[in-house]
């Protein structure tokens, strides 16, 4: 699973630190979600597409042949 | 009070117990260990109180596999070890015939009833958990 939580950070001029009071998660899980070493629940993947305004797929990019081995 | 200054406060907490303690077992002191612990224990808890800790679902992601991982390790670290304790004792060896190492068959017997409930503990809350976030029927 890759996402483009980076690139939607970037659009929104936010910081790591700002996302993730927004989100209500930790700076570091911020890093890890955006470097593809954690997957977030789905609540929280909701939340950061509602916070964004696009939907859960625009940001998470589901891979059917990786991500199946996971 | 961020977790960097709870961080620090916590630190400086723990060397003072280790100080404390350190003074005790010098004076042979075993109830200015315990205030000093207690104390300690007492204004952790109020610091932490006053902190904002996060604890996001990847903390919690993190907190269960830590314990998974060991519980597979200490389960059958002490399974394997209450075993090598209690054989010498009920083996026909002459050198470990009984009352001559005594303490290691205690100590096996503690290892085994740790191995028991343990288990028992894991299964239980196996049982539990699996009940409340199955389907309900």
């Amino acid at each position: 699973m890759k996402n483009k939580l980076k690139v939607y950070r970037a659009i929104h001029d936010l910081t790591q630190e700002e996302l993730a009071l927004k989100i209500g998660v930790s700076r570091q899980t911020v890093i890890a979600i955006e470097s593809n070493k954690y997957l977030p629940s789905l609540g929280l993947a909701f939340r950061i597409s509602k916070l964004f305004k696009v939907t859960i797929e625009d940001i998470f990019l589901y891979n059917d042949k990786e991500d199946h081995e996971n | 009070m961020n977790i960097k200054k709870f961080r620090q406060i916590r630190t400086a907490i723990i060397i003072f117990v280790g100080i404390i303690v350190f003074l005790a077992v010098s004076l042979n002191s075993y109830l200015l260990a315990a205030i000093g612990v207690f104390t300690g224990m007492l204004f952790l808890s109020l610091v932490r109180a006053k902190t904002k800790i996060v604890i996001d679902e990847r903390e919690r992601t993190i907190r269960e596999k830590a314990a998974n991982l060991t519980y597979a390790i200490f389960a059958p670290t002490i399974g394997i070890g209450s075993f090598l304790l209690l054989f010498p004792s009920y083996s026909n060896l002459s050198v470990f015939s009984k009352g001559e190492f005594v303490y290691l068959e205690s100590l096996g017997m503690i290892f085994a009833y740790l191995t028991f409930f343990l288990i028992v503990l894991y299964s239980l809350s196996y049982f539990f958990l699996n009940k409340k976030y199955s389907g309900g029927s």
